[in-house]
């Protein structure tokens, strides 16, 4: 009954600790010599390193080989115990998709285990637990890897590949139709160019810059706190602009950074104060939703007055991220630098505290970073792309080469189910519904 | 007919649907009773006079390799066949003809009259004998009451019918028919949800009244492909052509004038339409920006004076219909013999029914055609013949036969009824199935001839002739695949002539074939080749093969990672409420559509695969304890 052979990470990869990744199904023997040699001894622990394809190494841990049926799923069982934080372990993942492993469902290994006989009736409630929670935190960790930009380059790539599909489809199923459907070659170069768009948007996924955008701090207080100056700081770079002037920041303003291999997105915000004019309340409002959105805050204090009202007021969100004091402008005050009680004492103009401030953030990220349905949800966007610009390439071929419509049709239909895997899917209705709202069809 | 006897199977309607499923019950042996309103209406075409088209010519090899009706019958009635998509590849090729209209009722009506265990009875059905909720029966306009196992309903547009020309309406099951009204209500009594669409039909024209010198001629093939496996080849009648001609501005001011006299725009009509098949006064108004529209010429028949104008489907007021007739090129002198109508009915929501088109509610009732929601004379009669094995199948205790989305369109056609149903009538389109490739016309013999077999629809002659084909398919295969050609075997100018440029490395000739600028007779003529297949089909099976290689491994794998969980049974008793972990949205939606499998589950729109992964788990579950 079970479906192929499945991986996951069963430990969240947590900062400098170990990541374990499972792999069930016939080819978890395969899995495991393709990443880390030949098999082991059954059930001992073995060190090895993991390479990628061309033998390049990608980390170093142990494997376990569990042969079925005397296993946790009564399937073959590997097991890979890296060292690497999240980066490494989305690697890991893919290597082993590419030696035949698909990424598990929710509660799939434990479902796999039940239904192998491997777990006792009374567990069975346990499980259904477990499918229903599961499929609940991945649907909103795939919700949280899809916000903003990404979504939206997503979406427009969904529109120009069913825009194509409605030309072809209908030029297949209403041929008597004087339609203006489009010639195969020139339909060639749109595949092409969709192509490319699902390539840019899967690169910069990659990349770090939409997917991999981590947990989101917001960097947040009143105006001329001094706000802009530490994100710059942090970053190392002048990303935002800095004046002796409140209200300078009149956006968010937001960017990517690293810490110790944690991906982090840092954003600026405009300073929280009333009374202010229409851009900058424009500003605050946005700099609200931010916090709202948040992982965690920095709400920034200036240490020369640190019982100041800091603009927060009433509109604290209710469902509050964990929040750090920082005190800014120590050079000033001369507080000594570092973590206290109630907060972190630092100097955007000169770096003191800084290192101290990031470690206490990647204290309080790295659980929430490294949250296993967020990383799973972005491995399989990441896979849902590669699969997509694959069958355009298909497309794209078989259209040059002369075969038939159907086969083109087919790869595109291909790459939208692939799509559809992070939109939702177009179903035929939606696309016949646009072809009769796109054409006069019909005797 | 006995009105005493107790009948395997009755049947009631004369459609296509009707006529499908008492041709398929009584080859399968079963004593079976057709009963429709008129034997002279047996096998009529109430719209235009065609057979097949994309998706729909699929569907007729497919009834046709079930050793159906609908195909011998149009080979024998057919004034003129087309192949579409020629230029396309073969998975969306599909064949069309125009049909004579008198031709085609005679030649069903022939075939029917052949067929052993088949009785014909002329009366109208008012009532269904319910026992204990079971259907045993029906009961005629004139009090038999008349006793089944099993009773396959294909009333088509009758129930409750509704006729509307302008603002003038009146009850009707087609023009020239009555409609079923008492039917309609004792349906609507029973636990069965009801709803209502509409469809629409052009006025016809004298065609001594048309002035065809300024058209386009539209010829047929030539020679005339077939559509039946069955056919010698010397059955078609003489062939005529049809012609284009084009509505134009005149025209659609005329619409647009009296727009408010038609009942599709007054709200006098409540039924949903087909989007694909609008009629001209929704053209308009919808495409506004378009000045003109495609008009087909159809001959009615060879005999008949009257052409069917494909493309002005219509319920405007009478005058306006003439005004707008005589405002298209060629027809300014035209008369109009019958007037265009839109024709409301009864439907009943076809996810009531399990796959094999027998009602979850009353078990013995079985639905086919029109009645389910879809429009078309090949969707009605693909689910009649479906309707009738499984009747038969249903009185024997023989499983039924639910053919799969990939093995046949009867089985996209039936899975996308029974699971999602419908808000518009509902019409095939090749764009529906997602094993396009290898739902082909040409292959819909080697896909379903084997269950023909099972079901006991075909005799043992035409299974032989049929296991000869498939094995000289396999053999050509095999063949290709080992003949290996190298380079010296052919030297650079034989090799260059053959195939275009010169053999640079050993391949086999099934390599060579998948290049698509290589066809078979381009291998065959290579003098290293061997010897190639005779019959022009096992050409055309092996070449398909080649090319289609890749793509059809790939659906097979789908197809093997979807069976899975396929053809799991879901109980038709299973309390959902209990299922531990669906959510309440999901829940409502099992309880409210039954999937029979838990393949059709997982095609609920909103059901997830967490959830499929829940049902599984309670299934096993059950299971478990049952054998603890
Ligand atoms: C006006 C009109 C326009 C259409 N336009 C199109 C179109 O553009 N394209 C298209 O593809 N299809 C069109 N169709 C539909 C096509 O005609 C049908 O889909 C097809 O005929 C349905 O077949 P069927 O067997 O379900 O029903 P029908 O062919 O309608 O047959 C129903 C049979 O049941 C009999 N019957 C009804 N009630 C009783 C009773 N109580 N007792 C006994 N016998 C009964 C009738 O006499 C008839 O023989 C149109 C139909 C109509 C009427
Ligand atoms: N001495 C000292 N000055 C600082 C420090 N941090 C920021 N400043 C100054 O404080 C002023 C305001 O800094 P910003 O970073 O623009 O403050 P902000 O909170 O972003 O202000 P708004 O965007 O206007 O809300 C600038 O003149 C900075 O140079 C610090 O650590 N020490
Ligand atoms: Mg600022």
């Amino acid at each position: 009954m079970p479906d192929g052979t499945i991986c996951a990470i069963a430990t969240p990869p947590g900062r400098g600790g170990i990541g374990v990744i499972r792999v069930s199904g016939e080819a978890a023997g395969d899995c495991l010599t393709g990443l880390a040699g030949r098999l082991p001894e059954p059930r001992t622990a073995s060190l090895r390193t993991f390479r990628d394809a061309d033998g390049e190494p990608l980390d170093q841990g142990l494997v376990l080989w569990f042969p079925g049926p005397d296993s946790f799923t009564g399937e073959d069982v590997a097991e890979f115990h890296g060292h690497g934080g999240p980066v490494v372990m989305d690697r890991l993942l893919r290597r082993l998709i590419e030696l035949g492993a698909s990424l598990a469902e929710p509660g799939e290994f434990s479902q796999r285990a039940f239904l192998n006989g491997r777990m006792d009736l009374t567990r069975a409630e346990a499980i259904a637990d477990l499918i229903a929670a599961g499929s609940e935190a991945a649907a909103s960790a795939a919700m949280r890897s899809l916000e903003g930009a990404f979504a939206h380059r997503i979406q427009d790539l969904v529109e120009q590949l069913t825009e194509l599909r409605v030309h072809l489809e209908s030029s297949i199923d209403f041929i008597d139709e004087p339609l203006d459907g489009l010639a195969i070659d020139r339909l060639a170069d749109r595949i092409e160019a969709v192509g490319e768009a699902v390539r840019a948007a899967r690169e910069a996924a990659r990349s770090g810059q939409q997917l991999q955008e981590g947990a989101r701090v917001v960097i947040a207080g009143a105006p001329n706190a001094g706000k802009s100056s530490l994100m710059n700081a942090l970053l190392g770079r002048d990303a935002a602009i800095v004046t002796e002037l409140a209200g300078t920041t009149r956006d968010v303003l937001d960017a990517h950074l690293h810490l110790d291999g944690l991906p982090v997105q840092v954003m600026d915000t405009a300073g929280l104060r009333t009374g202010a004019d229409v851009v900058e309340a424009e500003g605050i409002r946005r700099a609200h939703q931010a916090m709202a959105e948040a992982d965690h805050i920095l709400l920034v204090v200036d240490d020369r007055n640190p019982d100041e009202d800091d603009g927060l007021g009433a509109a604290w969100p209710a469902s509050a991220a964990a929040l750090t004091r920082v005190y800014n402008k120590i050079d000033l005050t001369h507080r000594p630098p570092g973590v206290g009680d109630d907060g972190v004492a630092v100097s955007a103009l000169t770096g003191a505290g800084l290192d101290g401030l990031k470690s206490h953030l990647r204290g309080v990220l790295g659980v929430r970073a490294g949250d296993e349905a967020v990383f799973t949800a972005r491995r399989r966007h990441l896979q849902a792309l590669d699969e997509a610009a694959a069958a355009i390439d298909e497309a794209v071929s078989a259209a040059r080469a002369g075969h038939g419509e159907e086969l083109v049709a087919e790869s595109l239909r291909c790459a939208q189910d692939s799509l559809g895997q992070i939109t939702g899917a177009v179903t035929t209705e939606d696309l016949l519904g646009r072809i009769f709202s796109t054409f006069c069809i019909g005797k | 007919m006995d009105s005493q006897s107790q009948y395997d199977v009755i049947v009631v309607g004369g459609g296509h649907a009707g006529t499908e499923a008492a041709h398929a019950a009584a080859r399968m042996g079963a004593h079976t009773l057709l009963l429709t309103q008129s034997l002279d209406t047996i096998g009529q075409m109430s719209c235009n006079p065609a057979i097949g088209g994309i998706g729909k010519g699929h569907l007729v090899r497919e009834i046709d390799a079930m050793g159906g009706v609908m195909g011998r019958a149009i080979d024998r009635a057919g004034i003129q066949f087309r192949v579409l998509n020629q230029r396309k590849g073969p998975a969306v090729r599909a064949t069309r003809a125009q049909a004579d209209r008198n031709l085609y009722r005679q030649a069903v009506r022939a075939i029917l009259d052949e067929q052993p265990h088949l009785s014909l009875f002329q009366d109208t059905v008012d009532d269904l004998i319910v026992e204990r909720g079971t259907v045993r029966g029906v009961v005629t306009g004139m009090g038999l009451a008349l006793r089944a196992t099993a009773v396959v309903l294909t009333v088509g547009t009758f129930l409750g019918g509704r006729i509307h020309i302008g603002d003038h309406n009146r009850r009707g099951g087609r023009a020239g028919d009555a409609p079923s009204i008492a039917l309609a209500e004792r349906l609507r009594a029973l636990p069965l949800r009801v709803d209502r669409l509409k469809t629409g039909t052009p006025p016809r024209i004298d065609t001594a009244s048309i002035d065809y010198r300024a058209l386009t001629e539209q010829p047929g093939d030539s020679p005339a492909p077939y559509f039946s496996r069955w056919s010698r080849g010397d059955e078609h009648p003489r062939s005529v052509s049809c012609h284009i001609t084009h509505t134009n501005p005149v025209t659609h001011e005329h619409i647009r004038k009296a727009l408010h006299r038609s009942p599709m725009y007054s709200g006098e009509i409540e039924g949903v339409g087909p989007r694909y098949c609008p009629s001209i006064e929704d053209k308009v108004v919808r495409f506004a920006d378009r000045d003109g529209h495609q008009i087909f010429l159809e001959p009615e028949g060879l005999d008949s004076r009257e052409v069917y104008p494909n493309g002005i489907s219509t319920s405007l007021p009478f005058d306006t219909q003439i005004a707008m007739v005589r405002s298209i090129d060629g027809l300014a002198g035209a008369r109009i013999t019958r007037p265009g109508y839109a024709i409301e009915y009864d439907y009943l929501d076809p996810r009531d029914l399990h796959p094999s088109l027998q009602s979850l509610h009353l078990p013995g009732l079985f639905l086919a055609g029109q009645i389910n929601g879809t429009t078309g004379y090949e969707e009605a009669g693909a689910q009649g013949l479906l309707a009738g094995i499984n009747a038969v199948a249903h009185g024997r205790e023989m499983a039924p036969w639910v053919p799969a989305r990939h093995e046949a369109y009867l089985g996209v056609l039936v899975d996308d009824l029974t699971t999602r149903g419908t808000s518009e009538p509902y019409r095939m389109f090749t764009s529906r199935a997602e094993y396009r490739l290898q739902l082909r016309e040409d292959n819909a013999d080697l896909r379903l001839m084997p269950v023909a077999r099972d079901y006991g629809l075909i005799d043992e002659g035409d299974w032989q002739a049929f296991c000869a084909y498939r094995d000289a398919i396999d053999r050509e295969r095999r063949r290709l695949e080992q003949t290996i050609i190298r380079p010296a075997d052919l030297g650079d100018d034989h090799g260059a002539t053959c195939l275009g440029k010169p053999l640079r490395r050993e391949q086999s000739l099934m390599a060579l074939l998948r290049r698509p600028e290589i066809s078979y007779d381009d291998l065959a003529a290579l003098s290293a080749a061997g010897e190639a297949a005779a019959d022009p089909r096992v050409r055309e099976q092996v070449t398909i093969a080649a090319r289609y290689e890749g793509y059809l491994q790939r659906q097979a794998a789908q197809v093997e990672k979807q069976s899975r969980y396929e053809d799991r049974a879901l109980p038709a008793d299973l309390d959902y409420a209990r299922v531990a972990g669906l959510s309440r949205e999901v829940q409502e939606k099992l309880t409210h559509h039954r999937p029979a499998t838990l393949g059709q589950a997982a095609r609920i729109p909103g059901v997830t695969p967490a959830a499929v992964s829940l049902l599984l788990v309670h299934l096993q579950r059950g299971e478990q304890r049952q054998s603890a």
